[in-house]
């Protein structure tokens, strides 16, 4: 390992052991190596020469949800997602990463082209497997157990994702631009749709960014930083382009890509800074927007026909941890909901998802999320909300897993709701 | 290792067993953030796990290192002589907690917040409060006797340990103490195995004395214009009949680092800050907040703030908590110390240790639990100047020497691990180190248990 950096990075580590207090992962592992102070030691003997096999270190480093509990925990303010992150990037030039990881970011997420005719693949595929099974929120597939992971559910996947949904006149440009993502795009179409409408309740004149590539993030956090940065660059310059007043995410991970990481792909001096820094300014998580635009101002009379308490908040970790804004969506689904919202028992546990984690280790990745589900059910939640595709998708394998009847859903489909309400 | 010992461990172990590279570094280090790599690591779940690990150590003749959460200030938990560094993070049971005779049963990996945690919600109470409390372990704390902020009032680790099952040197699974509130039968070898940092047993688990749950608490901050007016006032408040369960100081150079971070208005002038909390009933608390006023309002205090309720006090806490984090800002590298003196000849300390400060060229930021005597000394270099850390390192041992001279001790808290071995005879004398190297032969007569610490060993010098 050689980049400089790191050595500054870590060396503010005084390996304290207060980040094995909050690490997600080290009740599931009870080892050192999980922790982020093992981690950090990894990487200084790395650069002191003493990694005998760099194989082992990455896979040390890619045994990390990334949820950033211990950055936020450390004392030092040790900086360890970028410690991670960047560990993993050095590791990928020396080692590689896996070939289904190389074509996915390589050349599948870059392209919405590609994107769009890996979810057509994906959902003719889907149909011939075996297990269909009801749940709350819609028909998912269940994987053969040699597959993916035992007992994993997935949602059946929409023959039209929400962007091709649209007509072509259909918001095509306007003050604000909505970054749906992946998977609000592709895997459920509803809560792009949902979203969309919701913001454009603001009165405001409405775009949606229809160049998007991958928001870069499952590139980044897997080491290869080309294909982030190739992602990243393409979409802050498209981005820019467009020229919006403010641009709204659905998806905290999304956000986070924007508001932060892009800029240790993009630093200052290349030539995407510029772009990216628009872009960062412009940014801002779907509740703000709700609460600074009026949109909650339209709902037209109190909310009715939940039951008091029934409707929780999953705090993701990029939303709510690492940018803080836990208190908007809070205060975005009360206007929502009124009554039916209550502080759910367990609210910023981490759902155990953590992006390609949940497909390299799935026993543990669901361990991790049926303790979060399940404690948030015994505290009377009925319907788990949240403001990140990574967790919805979780949440609801999870679901499907402990409890059928536990809804889990996005905030815009409640804002939706709430708003068009007959 | 030989590859007998090795495979031997395998048989036990299975893939509880870890010899990568990987996971022996994760293990080489603690908060000294000196490193040693173990040839091995392991995770018992069982006494007799321990026990077999010990028998195969004593056959095959490598080191066994108990370790706990790996958050010690001096090396205790260091493999300084490789072998097999032996984590207790999966015995972490509270086996049973008796309301009625007040004690809980608990295996050594239980994290000391878990601990309290689990006591309080039966209204009772297990004082030790290190300040790694939230993840160092029982048996840690056990191990190297750890104290806290409430020591003042309520002790340190040995004064709630009833009774410990210990796998000893020798792989004999010795069982000490009571379950009573009292018991005077024999040598109290409970207290012989607690503090002895894992060199004569290996605990694996332990009998604790709970107190019943205090009713409520009262904070206050009291802030002075130097250190000698801060002691005095320490003093008076325990000449006044109050035994607060905190008294913490803070000196100007670590009031001007968390200044900006705790964003705490402090008046001008301010040189040294006193932190004390009151508990028991309401009635009594207010009481005692009374008296701690007044004491500090007649040794000059600039200022006198209180507070009862949990809002009030965090933010009063904050100052003191802040310390720790922003030290880095003076230096990337922290000599950290924890001498005691007798409490009447602190503010003896404080001068003596301002003009070590400007002896030496080297920056000294002292805080501590004023109540103890307990100063944590810190002295922070570069680490990048070979000059300044030379005279670091004499600093340290002038400081040591000099608390001896007063009638303190070089460790309050931290243990003498590999970091303080080279002083231990300047503060117990010759006899003294000579009868604990014979204690040590009898509980371990083969050196099996954490060698290298306590007394002076080249590896560790080396490391």
């Amino acid at each position: 390992m050689k980049d400089a950096d790191l050595k500054a990075l870590t060396g503010l580590c005084a390996k304290c052991g207060t980040c094995r207090t909050v690490c997600t992962l080290y009740p599931e592992r009870k080892t050192e190596i999980a922790v982020a102070r093992g981690k950090i030691a990894l990487i200084e003997a790395a650069m002191r020469g003493e990694d005998g096999d760099a194989e082992g270190v990455q896979e040390a480093l890619t045994d990390c949800l990334l949820c950033g509990r211990c950055e936020r925990a450390c004392p030092n303010q040790v900086l360890v997602e970028e410690i991670v992150m960047k560990g993993r990037a050095d590791l990928a030039e020396e080692v590689g990463i896996p070939a289904w990881k190389r074509v996915l970011f390589g050349k599948v997420m870059p392209s919405p082209a590609a994107t769009g005719i890996a979810r057509k693949a994906a959902a003719a595929g889907q149909r011939l497997l075996p297990g269909k099974i009801p749940t709350a929120s819609g028909l998912h597939y269940r994987f053969p157990d040699g597959l993916g992971g035992k007992g994993r559910t997935v949602p059946k996947l929409p023959g039209k994702g929400f962007l091709e949904s649209l007509g072509k006149a259909e918001a095509a440009a306007g003050e604000v631009m909505l970054f749906v993502g992946c998977v609000f795009d592709h895997v459920f179409p509803g809560v792009g749709r949902a979203a969309y409408e919701t913001v454009k309740a603001s009165g405001k004149s409405v775009a949606v960014f229809r160049d998007a590539a991958c928001c870069g993030l499952p590139a980044m956090v897997s080491g290869d930083r080309r294909s982030a940065a190739e992602c990243a660059e393409a979409n802050v310059r498209r981005l820019r382009a467009a020229e919006p007043g403010a641009i709204v995410f659905p998806c905290g991970s999304c956000l986070l890509m924007f508001k932060r990481n892009v800029f240790s792909l993009l630093p200052k001096g290349t030539p995407g800074y510029d772009d990216a820094t628009y872009v960062a300014e412009r940014a801002v998580d779907y509740a703000s927007f709700l609460l600074s635009s009026g949109v909650l101002d339209r709902i037209p009379d109190p909310p009715s026909g939940q039951n008091v308490g029934e409707i929780g908040y999953h705090d993701p970790c990029h939303l709510s941890g690492t940018l803080g804004k836990g208190p908007e969506a809070r205060e975005a689904l009360s206007r929502a909901v009124g009554p039916a919202f209550a502080e759910m028992a367990g609210a910023d546990l981490c759902c155990g998802y953590g992006g390609t984690f949940n497909v390299r280790d799935y026993p543990t990745s669901s361990r991790i999320g049926e303790t979060k589900v399940t404690v948030a059910a015994r505290g009377g939640t009925k319907v788990i909300s949240t403001a990140c595709s990574g967790c919805v998708l979780q949440m609801r394998d999870m679901a499907a897993r402990t409890d059928p009847a536990l809804r889990v859903v996005h905030i815009a489909e409640l804002v939706h709701q709430a708003l068009f309400r007959k | 290792m030989h590859a007998d010992a090795l495979s031997a461990l395998g048989n036990l172990f299975g893939d509880r067993l870890r010899t990568s590279l990987e996971t022996r570094i994760c293990y080489s280090f603690d908060a000294t953030r000196k490193t040693f790599l173990p040839d091995a690591v392991v995770y018992p779940v069982s006494a007799e796990e321990v026990r077999q690990t010990v028998l195969l150590a004593n056959r095959h003749r490598f080191p066994v290192v108990p370790r706990g959460a790996g958050t010690g200030f001096s090396g205790g938990s260091l493999p300084v002589r490789g072998g097999v560094v032996l984590s207790t993070e999966r015995m972490d049971r509270i086996v049973s907690i008796d309301t009625e005779n007040l004690y809980a049963v608990v295996e050594p990996g239980v994290v000391t917040e878990t601990l309290k945690a689990a006591a309080r919600e039966r209204g009772l109470f297990y004082p030790p409060d290190p300040a790694s409390l939230k993840f160092s372990t029982i048996g840690g704390n056990i191990a190297e006797c750890s104290g806290g902020m409430s020591a003042v009032k309520y002790g340190v680790t040995r004064d709630y340990v009833l009774g410990l099952e210990a796998v000893l040197g020798t792989g004999e699974l010795l069982r000490t103490g009571v379950a009573t509130a009292k018991g005077v039968v024999g040598y109290d070898l409970t207290r012989m195995l607690v503090g002895s940092e894992g060199t004569l047993g290996i605990v694996t688990r332990a009998t604790l004395r709970l107190l019943p749950h205090p009713e409520a608490a009262v904070t206050v901050l009291a802030l002075f214009r130097t250190n000698r007016d801060a002691s005095g006032a320490v003093n008076a408040v325990v000449a006044a009949k109050v035994t607060p369960s905190a008294m913490e100081i803070m000196d100007r150079t670590a009031i001007d680092c968390v200044r900006a971070v705790a964003k705490v208005p402090l008046p001008a002038g301010t040189g040294s800050a006193l932190l004390f909390e009151v508990d028991g009933t309401a009635d009594s608390t207010a009481r005692e907040a009374d008296r701690v006023e007044e004491a500090c309002r007649a040794h000059g205090a600039l200022e006198v703030r209180r507070a009862s309720d949990m809002k009030g006090r965090d933010e009063l806490w904050k100052l003191r908590r802040a310390i720790s984090p922003t030290l880095l800002q003076l230096g990337a590298v922290k000599l950290n110390e924890d001498i005691v003196v007798p409490r009447s000849r602190l503010a003896d300390m404080f001068d003596f240790l301002a003009d070590l400060s400007g002896r030496s060229d080297v920056r000294i930021v002292n805080f501590g639990h004023a109540g103890d005597g307990n100063i944590h000394v810190n002295i922070m270099i570069s680490g990048a100047d070979e000059d300044e850390t030379r005279r670091a390192e004499e600093a340290v041992a002038e400081v040591f020497r000099k608390t001896v001279a007063m009638g303190g001790t070089i460790s309050g808290e931290h243990g003498v691990g590999i970091s303080k071995a080279p002083f231990l005879e300047m503060e117990v004398g010759p006899l003294g180190v000579a009868v604990m190297k014979r204690l040590k032969e009898c509980f371990d007569p083969n050196g099996i248990l954490n060698p290298g610490k306590i007394f002076l060993d080249e590896a560790a010098v080396r490391g």
